[in-house]
């Protein structure tokens, strides 16, 4: 009898009843299959925070066990953990989507065939957008040229794999995967919509959802307010903008991307804000309390192309404030980055036309310093403190924002980040304050920049192509923003209009500073093939005395403008070649 | 004549009903059969003359005459048998529980028995020993046998100890002045420059001001004593008559701690526990027992890891107490927010900083206390049914067993204010100025209750046995057995299950020719189905050599038994969980859009339906021999066990890419694939011999093992690399060279890739073993032994000399071939690490020849940090594990007396220990010290 009743036991005689489900799940449960895209969505590459800035001449870190600083040191291997990471996640991401779009014709999404045909429509158009975004993190990481020279980049994937499938397979070339990648963009840029609002009325409906009897209600129903932070036509457009400045760059000529090219693909995506026109003027300041407000997530900042659904935290501020206002002081601006900042008149401050003075370093410079650096005697935070980042004597046990006071905390180099936090957000864990943050994904300026790095060197700084404006345009517009040159109308600029090469090295520096702390400068210095091993330098203040000092040397082997396929995938499979020299 | 040992009848009881009577086929017994001479195995009991090899037993009830246990664990059992080494039998590793535990029958806890209430302990070692218990005794198991009543009168005994526990040592760190200077010399050294000033590290030095210039000594009689009590009483009432006997156990213990800052000082641990046992003739032929145990166990704590704290917390970084009257009267303000606080003691408040707002000083005064409450509650009962009017020589018994435990935490948790001062010196005395508040007081008053957690465990069983023995010569039994347990814990969906059923079958012709064969169907729901069921077998054949020919009449050779065994087990415990054979796509992770957001799905792996039981393949051999009346007695076996078919997510086929961290999904299937093979030895021998009035027994133990991987998935560069064929417990790392000299050596070699930028003299050499020029994770080798599942030679010598009433016992212990890394930050610091006084031997150009560490970094001291042999020692060690004098009245005073009998004893635990790293050995860091115990106690028996 006892025998009986521990026979009905689950986990005894048969495991308690779990509910298995497999692949085919998503025939029968529409919400199922977009779960499955759903890992894809949360496999994606972006950060709330800079990491490997503190791995280039922009930041080092006061986190002395910091992976991209000991990568920076020497420490770079195809071993090491951050050289896997793109290449799994990205690749398991395409496996998702691959195992979603083989399944998508049997989803059911909605009874209604006019509204299914619209959802098969608009999910197809984020599975092909996310997958051409993954195709680009990886030909950024992983492209590279072999021993024999040859530029390549990683396994195309069309198709889901599996356990059965021979993965011993040789890498794509670089070129064959940018073209995977512009069509897989190009088709999601036919299939979504620019943007996912809500239309008021029939006559805006699309006429291909017209022609199969769709209205307004069931168009905002599939690709509304509600669909917001989701792949849409614009993302897909600009990641296709982005993987083709990439290519164009020096890195990857061999791809066969022009200039040209690359600058038409940016302004798709400018136009449709009407150019230089349209360029935001808080653009630069898209992440300040004044900006981000109480963040909404249905509509966004005129700033923002792609960005994460906004919630109140405090972590970036918990990281980055100074100790005084109870951060770890984490990502340390260097001199180099304040270096890069021209004087109030536009003039760089190696130019005697700057006026700048060593001895006041901070004064009549260009006013993004003081937005996205805070630098000695700068304030910040609530109450809007002063922050001594000189060498000085305490004056109490939280007095720990001097240079180098306490190792972990303080400032290596004289200066905290201020960029990309909110000053009313309060890390204090017995006051805490939290705020909406808006984590961007890719923003108008990038793109902007982007054209113009592009269009400078396929057509001169003034060429046009077939749009409506020039890379000196951009840049003026983005100089006047920034404030710097209005007095003088901006005289540097005008003289640099005239020669390529210094309106190359302008636009780079602008790019430096229009986009510093975002997780960019670290892999186009490597598209510029420029310099990676100016050694990071800090600002010692005593007094009245400035000081600079080397804070952090750089220690990038030549090869290291292509990052290394992992070692482990390379060493398991004999058709996978590594790029040269790692 | 013939030795009375050699007359013993082949015992068969059933369950753990070692004292009821056991119908045996008739015959003339001439001796009463002693429980002390019955070995318990799976479902039956043997007499020890017939035992073959793979089991041991201890008694526990004679052992605690000599040598009072407090608490049962793998170090106070280590050292009395051959096979066990305190943490696996034979070597078994210890993942997934490891050992099975079983109490009368029961798969229990070992750690919550008391010593007193147990009969003995039998060690069931071999697969053969084993196989009837299914999947999850594959690799060993202890079985405890408590005790049982007696028939006659009221028996009482009643036991009292009482015993401080000493601290060995305690971690040593360096005070504020040495700590901020060598911090300096690191950080120089680092490239920086240093932080602290001298006239700081001068000011701390002289102690002036030690609440502006901090210097915290965790470890100071302030907050730590050196001893604590520890005081056990239990009472034992056993009692009866022929239809019913019972024994009844009420135990209770309480310790103190090390412990006593703040409200540390009432930290206490304590255990009450009930037991009672009552066996019931219900017929002739009807016989049942019912147990029954309660425990009610609670531990009172501070809040927070005081221990983990003492590793960390540098001295110089808060000063937990500071006089309200170093505040300048004037400073009103500072004053005023001092005074607010709650937490003003003996004109002391609370000093912090920013970011160390709160610290676990201040937490054991101000934080709360929270109190760990477990109860246990276990029942099982059986039946045993004489069958012989059905069939002559049947039996049927049964068994059933429910056993409850809960826990949860209480406690009261408080959050406080700190303050920070800011000083200034007014002719030549420091005041304080200013104060900056940081937190706040909060007292709730609520009682929190939290960390609930429930386990249930029903245990099952059910067995026929037919014994018979023809002609004085064929003893024979067989027996057919089927049980099942499982176990639900909360907060687990699926439950802890074994299936089985067995089939044993035994043979001896005339106590001489032996042959075992056991059986188990084994069931895994873990499996897919038609692959669910599994057969484990083992053949076991043996001989008495004392019982052949010319030997039989000999007093010199008692008993001389020879054994070989053959096994194969089936499990599914080192199958972790279940649907492992599907891909099972679950949910997890959050995808956010708009107003929306969801888990996103994914397979959680590869399917594999043919996933199957893991494998042990074991061949053995024992011998056991009793000599001269018993004066010496041996026991031998040497084993080897292959086990097969250990999963893996075969990683060299598929690219890292089929796996993700978040989402944690993966394609990869699940595959028995590695294999292990164990091969040891273990012996014991006993000597026994009297001198007149003194009697003197001596016995030596010792167990071998080493475990290799014969089978394993890997791809290398480097043959030297693979793990395969190597030892499964090894130590992987560089081999290291020494300190660099000067910093051109250092330049000269590429050591850029374990992560330090800059290498300079007093930094780690290591060597490049394949010769490449550059030093990466190919150059790491096998370095030696780790001893994962006990020292690969533990020793175990045990001494008993007795003088009239004195009894003195002696208990060592020894283990050998086990290496092990210095880690940590207390051997390697580096950068904000608090410095231990290893610190000291640090390299500088001075003490470059001498030195025991890399030069100090405060950095992350990457390269000198990887694990090399720089920093391996070795685990050998030989400790004085016990010594008890036990003083006995004798008997004849108490005659007629109410009291039957008085014991006293006085015992040291663990008094010394010889070992070259005893200092290492002894040390514990970051956690409560190793005690020695001195203890004593007395019996009185009514």
């Amino acid at each position: 009898m006892l025998m009986v009743a521990m026979t009905s036991c689950d986990d005894m005689f048969t495991p308690a009843i779990e509910n298995i489900k497999d692949e085919t799940t998503m025939e029968n449960e529409a919400n199922y299959a977009d779960q499955i895209l759903g890992s894809a969505y949360i496999l994606m590459p972006y950060s709330s925070s800079p990491y490997n800035d503190v791995a280039t001449d922009d930041a080092v870190s006061n986190d002395l066990s910091n992976t991209w600083l000991t990568m920076a040191g020497g420490a770079w291997t195809s071993q090491t953990g951050v050289s896997n990471d793109n290449w799994r996640d990205r690749i398991a991401s395409i496996q998702f989507i691959n195992i979603f779009l083989k399944n998508l014709d049997k989803v059911t999404f909605s009874t209604t065939e006019k509204l299914n045909k619209m959802f098969q429509d608009r999910l197809r158009g984020e599975a092909l957008g996310l997958r051409a975004l993954n195709m680009y993190f990886l030909l950024q990481n992983y492209g590279g040229k072999s021993a024999s020279g040859e530029l390549l980049g990683v396994h195309i994937f069309t198709e889901p794999y599996d356990a059965t499938v021979d993965m011993n397979l040789p890498r794509n070339t670089f070129k064959e995967c940018l073209d995977q990648l512009i069509a897989d963009a190009n088709e999601a840029v036919d299939l979504l919509p620019n943007t996912y609002v809500n239309l008021s009325s029939n006559n805006q409906v699309p006429q291909k959802y017209i022609a199969i009897g769709a209205d307004v209600a069931d168009y905002n129903r599939v690709f509304g307010a509600n669909t917001h932070i989701r792949m849409c036509g614009r993302v897909a457009a600009a990641i296709r903008a982005q993987a083709a400045l990439l290519a164009a760059s020096p890195a990857f000529e061999e791809s066969g991307m022009t200039w040209a090219q690359a600058a038409d693909y940016s302004a798709i995506v400018l136009d449709q804000i009407g150019g230089v026109a349209g360029l935001c003027p808080t653009g630069h300041l898209w992440y300040t309390a004044e900006q981000v407000g109480n963040a909404s997530n249905t509509e966004d900042h005129a700033e923002i192309i792609w960005r994460e659904r906004a919630g109140t935290s405090c972590s970036l501020e918990e990281d980055n404030f100074p100790p005084s206002l109870y951060g770890k002081g984490r990502v340390n601006p260097t001199q180099n980055l304040v270096d890069a900042f021209p004087a109030l008149n536009g003039y760089p401050i190696s130019d005697s036309r700057s006026n700048y003075n060593a001895n006041d370093p901070y004064s009549n410079r260009d006013p993004r310093l003081n937005y996205y650096i805070v630098t000695n005697g700068s304030t910040m935070g609530i109450s809007g403190n002063v922050i001594n980042s000189s060498v000085h004597t305490p004056e109490n046990a939280n007095d720990k924002d001097g240079l180098n006071t306490e190792n972990g905390t303080s400032t290596r180099t004289g200066y905290y980040m201020r960029k990309l936090m909110r000053n009313d957000v309060n890390p204090n864990s017995a006051n805490k304050v939290e705020k909406d943050h808006y984590t961007k994904r890719i923003r108008f300026t990038e793109l902007f920049l982007a054209y113009a790095e592009a269009a400078n060197e396929a057509w001169g700084p003034t060429g046009k192509g077939s749009h409506g404006y020039s890379a000196y345009e951009v840049i003026k517009a983005i100089r006047q923003r920034a404030g710097i040159g209005t007095e003088n109308g901006d005289a540097y600029l005008e003289e640099a209009k005239g020669n390529p090469e210094t309106m190359r090295t302008l636009i780079r520096n602008e790019r430096r500073l229009e986009l510093c702390f975002e997780n960019l400068r670290f892999w186009d210095l490597r598209r510029w093939k420029a310099d990676l091993n100016e050694a990071a330098r800090g600002m010692r203040i005593e007094g009245n005395s400035y000081q600079t000092f080397e804070v952090e040397k750089r220690n990038f082997a030549p090869y290291m403008i292509y990052g290394p396929i992992p070692y482990n995938d390379v060493l398991k499979f004999s058709n996978i070649e590594q790029n040269a020299g790692w | 004549m013939i030795s009375i040992f050699k007359k013993y009848l082949p015992v068969v009881i059933l369950g753990s009903m070692a004292t009821v009577a056991v119908p045996v086929s008739a015959q003339d017994i001439e001796e009463p059969i002693l429980a002390d001479s019955l070995v318990q195995l799976a479902y039956r009991q043997v007499a020890e003359a017939d035992l073959l090899g793979g089991s041991e037993k201890i008694n526990i009830k004679d052992l605690m005459e000599k040598n009072h246990i407090n608490d049962l664990n793998g170090t106070t059992l280590k050292g009395y048998i051959p096979g066990y080494n305190g943490n696996s039998l034979w070597g078994a590793d210890t993942d997934n529980g490891g050992v099975l535990v079983l109490i009368d029958g029961v798969i229990r806890d070992l750690n919550n028995i008391p010593p007193t209430e147990v009969e003995s302990i039998t060690f069931l070692k071999g697969a053969q020993a084993v196989v009837l218990y299914g999947a999850r005794a594959a690799k060993g198991a202890v079985y405890i046998t408590t005790k049982r009543g007696q028939q006659g009168d009221l028996r009482v005994n009643v036991h009292a100890s009482t015993g401080f526990n000493v601290a060995k040592r305690l971690p040593e760190y360096l005070g504020s002045a040495s700590y901020m200077t060598l911090y300096n010399e690191a950080n120089v050294n680092a490239g920086g420059s240093p932080v602290y000033s001298d006239e700081q590290i001068y000011l701390t030095a002289t102690g002036a001001n030690p609440y502006r210039y901090g210097d915290v000594d965790m470890l100071s009689d302030d907050y730590v004593k050196h001893t604590y009590n520890r005081t056990d009483v239990d009472m034992e009432i056993t009692g009866g008559n022929e239809r019913a006997r019972f024994y009844t156990n009420v135990s209770y213990y309480r310790f103190g701690d090390y412990l006593k800052a703040g409200t540390a000082k009432h930290n206490y641990t304590d255990r009450f526990g009930v037991r009672g046992n009552v066996d019931v003739n219900l017929s002739d032929y009807v016989t049942a027992y019912v147990n029954t145990a309660a425990t009610f166990y609670g531990a009172r704590q501070a809040r927070g890891d005081y221990w983990g704290a003492t590793n960390t917390l540098r001295p110089n970084r808060i000063v937990p107490f500071i006089p309200v009257d170093m505040i300048n009267p004037n400073a009103v303000g500072a004053l005023q927010t001092v005074m607010n606080s709650n937490n003003i003691t003996n004109g002391m408040f609370l000093g912090g900083t920013s970011t160390d707002a709160t610290n676990i000083i201040a937490d054991y005064y101000c934080a709360g206390y929270q109190k760990f409450i477990s109860r246990q509650f276990q029942f099982d009962a059986g039946v045993n049914i004489d069958l012989s009017k059905v069939t002559q020589g049947l039996t049927f018994g049964a068994m059933y067993a429910i056993d409850y435990a809960t826990s949860y935490y209480q406690s009261y948790q408080d959050s406080y204010a700190t303050f920070v001062p800011t000083w200034q010196n007014f002719n030549g005395k420091d005041e304080i100025v200013g104060i900056t508040q940081e937190g706040k007081d909060e007292h709730t008053g609520d009682q929190v209750v939290d960390n609930s957690s429930s386990r249930q465990t029903q245990h099952f069983s059910a067995q026929f046995d037919y014994t018979r023995c023809w002609n004085d010569l064929h003893n024979f039994h067989a027996m057919l057995v089927a049980a099942g347990w499982q176990r639900s814990q909360s907060g687990e969906y699926h439950k802890t299950s074994s299936a089985n059923m067995g089939l044993g079958i035994d043979y001896n012709y005339d106590h001489t020719y032996y042959v075992d064969f056991g059986s188990s169907l084994v069931h895994s729901a873990k499996l897919a189905p038609g692959h669910r069921n599994g057969i484990s077998v083992s053949g076991t054949v043996g001989v008495n050599f004392a019982n052949i020919g010319s030997l039989r009449e000999s007093e010199n050779v008692n008993n001389l038994m020879l054994s070989l065994s053959a096994s194969r087990l089936k499990q599914d415990m080192d199958i972790e969980k279940y649907y492992m054979y599907t891909a099972n796509y679950t949910n997890g992770g959050w995808y956010s859009w708009a107003p929306n957001g969801q888990a996103a799905a994914y397979p959680q792996r590869g399917s594999n339906e043919d996933l199957t039981f893991i494998t042990r393949k074991e061949y053995s051999a024992t011998l056991r021999g009793d000599f001269f009346n018993r004066a010496l007695s041996i026991n031998a076996s040497v084993f080897m066990y292959d086990k097969d078919g250990m999963l893996i997510n075969n990683s060299t086929k598929f690219p890292s890419f089929f796996s993700t961290y978040y989402p944690e999904s993966s394609f990869v299937p699940w595959l028995n694939y590695d294999a292990n093979r164990t091969k040891g030895f273990d012996f014991g021998v006993t000597g026994r011999k009297k001198f007149g009035e003194f009697e003197l027994e001596l016995g030596v133990n010792g167990t071998y093992y080493k475990t290799k991987a014969t089978k394993r998935d890997e791809i290398h560069e480097d043959a030297y690399q693979y793990a395969q064929g190597k030892d499964v417990d090894a130590i992987w790392g560089y081999r290291c060279l020494g300190f660099f000299q000067t910093d051109e050596e250092a330049a000269s070699v590429d050591q850029s890739a374990l992560g330090s930028a800059s290498l300079g003299a007093g930094d780690l050499k290591y060597e490049d073993v394949n010769g490449d020029g550059v030093i990466n994770t190919q150059d790491r080798v096998f370095l030696g032994r780790g001893g994962w599942y006990g020292d690969p030679f533990t020793l175990g010598i045990n001494l008993t000399a007795k003088y009239k009433g004195f009894t003195l016992f002696v208990h060592c212990t020894g283990g050998y071939g086990a290496k092990a890394l210095k880690s940590g930050s207390y051997y390697r610091p580096s950068g904000e690490n608090k410095y231990s006084s290893e610190a000291l031997n640090r390299w500088t150009p001075e003490t470059a020849a001498t030195a025991t560490l890399p030069r100090l970094l405060s950095d992350a001291a990457n390269n000198n940090n990887q694990d090399s042999d720089f920093w391996m020692y070795s685990r050998n060690r030989f400790e004085l594990a016990k010594v008890q004098l036990t003083y006995d009245f004798a008997s004849s005073l108490f005659a007629g007396k109410i009291v039957k009998g008085i014991q006293l004893f006085v015992s040291g635990d663990d008094l010394l220990m010889i070992a070259k790293n005893k200092k290492i050995l002894e040390t514990n860091v970051g956690g409560a010290p190793q005690s020695r115990f001195y203890n004593i106690g007395a019996t009185v028996s009514f």
